[in-house]
């Protein structure tokens, strides 16, 4: 053999293993590349599904706890003889967030009340200060206050969440809302004409300025539990919420 | 290709801070994203209600968004941090900040009054707020241009795609490419 072919021979070589060691290289980078992508994806994936989970309401509990509507248009919500610990709930019929609570943990505030677990206190308020917003929230809250049965006040507490109108247009018109106490099964006498004459307004807007500053509230949906303030992270989260007041009445 | 050997011409003479600078951005973004996640990734439920606050998409959609898009955002932002497939992860993060930039724009020109619910909270404002859709938009236009160089000179410095040997071919890897093309 030549020395010319010798080397040809031993450069063929080389390059022959240059090219198997090129090969192994390029899967071991694509087989990282595929891990780490699958380990992202499968994060992603189970962090979606386990938001999913946290916001997954509880059924509600046949009946509820005795219900009152009090003198200054607040709700009382609790079984004979429940007095602590105290849930109270200021919210807004018009705020979007309050919907949000509401669908998400509105039935285990309920339940809480009805097992005899907390005493649950609606503080139906207006905190909106500029249009249409505001109007709108004063005339479903004087509504509301037209309602003198707890049952069907909490019935009409859930319809007017339900229709709840976005906030760049005017609703809950004072038709709507005599209509739709009827289909929540209010019926006090007086109260398509309570609703439509806005007897309450006026005491709708000074309950919430009271409220506001009494309880210095800086939103709504505020629960306290106690009369300590809850963070978002516990009444947006139904097990989270649950836990809180139970671990408050221990 | 023609783009490709563009870039890989101007980085071989661009000064040695280009590097730097896709870290640097890395960071940024990542550090944004990973922050604006884990302010939402507590509460679900706000998080799908900022998403509807803009009504664009349909409730069905604007529900998976909420609960998806902090956990993204985590994993993005991480992905970044690290410098783990950074052109990818890049390119996500750039894809984001675009879609957020529509969404920002869109609802001011609809002259719907939200907060962005970037870093949390249900996209309403508090009382006496005004929105702040120019500041949102120029911060995410930032962001998106963070993501665009990251995207285009991956991985920089500090970065595990180097670690890991996951960076895109260098000069000699190129050559031989190409020298395998013409053996083939």
């Amino acid at each position: 053999m030549s020395k010319g072919a010798r080397s040809a021979a031993a450069r063929e070589r080389i390059a022959a293993q240059r090219q198997a060691d090129r090969k192994r290289d390029r899967r071991r980078r694509l087989a990282t590349i595929a891990g780490v992508a699958v380990v992202a994806v499968a994060a992603v994936g189970f962090g979606s599904w386990y938001a999913a989970s946290q916001d997954t309401a509880e059924a509600p509990r046949q009946g509820l706890a005795p219900t009152t509507v009090n003198s200054d248009g607040s709700v009382t919500m609790a079984q004979a003889g429940v007095e602590s610990p105290v849930l109270d709930v200021f919210e807004d019929f018009q705020c979007p967030a309050c919907k949000s609570m509401e669908d998400s943990s509105g039935s285990t505030i309920r339940n809480l009340a009805a097992e005899g677990k907390a005493k649950v206190v609606y503080h139906p308020i207006t905190i909106f200060p500029q249009e249409p917003t505001r109007s709108n929230s004063i005339r479903a809250g004087a509504a509301a206050r037209c309602v003198t049965d707890g049952a069907q006040w909490v019935a009409f507490h859930d319809k007017l969440f339900q229709e709840q109108p976005p906030e760049t247009v005017e609703g809950f018109r004072l038709n709507d809302l005599v209509s739709w106490g009827k289909s929540a099964g209010v019926t006090a006498p007086d109260f398509a004409d309570c609703v439509t004459t806005q007897r309450k307004a006026k005491a709708q807007e000074q309950f919430s300025t009271t409220t506001m500053r009494q309880q210095k509230l800086t939103g709504t949906p505020t629960v306290k539990l106690n009369g300590k303030e809850l963070g978002n992270e516990t009444i947006f989260v139904p097990a989270k919420l649950r836990q809180a007041v139970q671990a408050a009445a221990q | 290709m023609a783009s490709d050997s563009h870039a890989f011409r101007w980085s071989l003479s661009a000064p040695v801070a280009v590097p730097w600078v896709t870290t640097l951005a890395r960071l940024v973004l990542g550090g944004v994203l990973i922050v604006a996640g884990w302010l939402k990734i507590g509460t679900p439920a706000l998080s799908v209600q900022a998403v509807k606050a803009y009504e664009l998409l349909p409730d069905g959609v604007a529900t998976a968004v909420g609960y998806g898009l902090p956990i993204l955002e985590i994993v993005v932002g991480a992905l970044l941090v690290l410098g783990l497939l950074t052109r990818f992860s890049a390119v996500v993060a750039g894809l984001l900040m675009l879609a957020f930039v529509v969404g920002i724009a869109s609802a001011w020109a609809r002259g719907l009054r939200i907060d962005c619910g970037c870093f949390g909270g249900d996209g309403t404002l508090a009382a006496g707020q005004e929105p702040a859709y120019l500041a949102e938009l120029l911060r995410d236009a930032g962001l998106v241009l963070c993501a665009a160089w990251a995207a285009w000179f991956p991985p920089g410095r500090l970065a595990l795609d180097s670690l890991l040997g996951l960076t895109p071919p260098d000069d000699d890897d190129l050559l031989d490419d190409s020298q395998e093309k013409e053996n083939e």
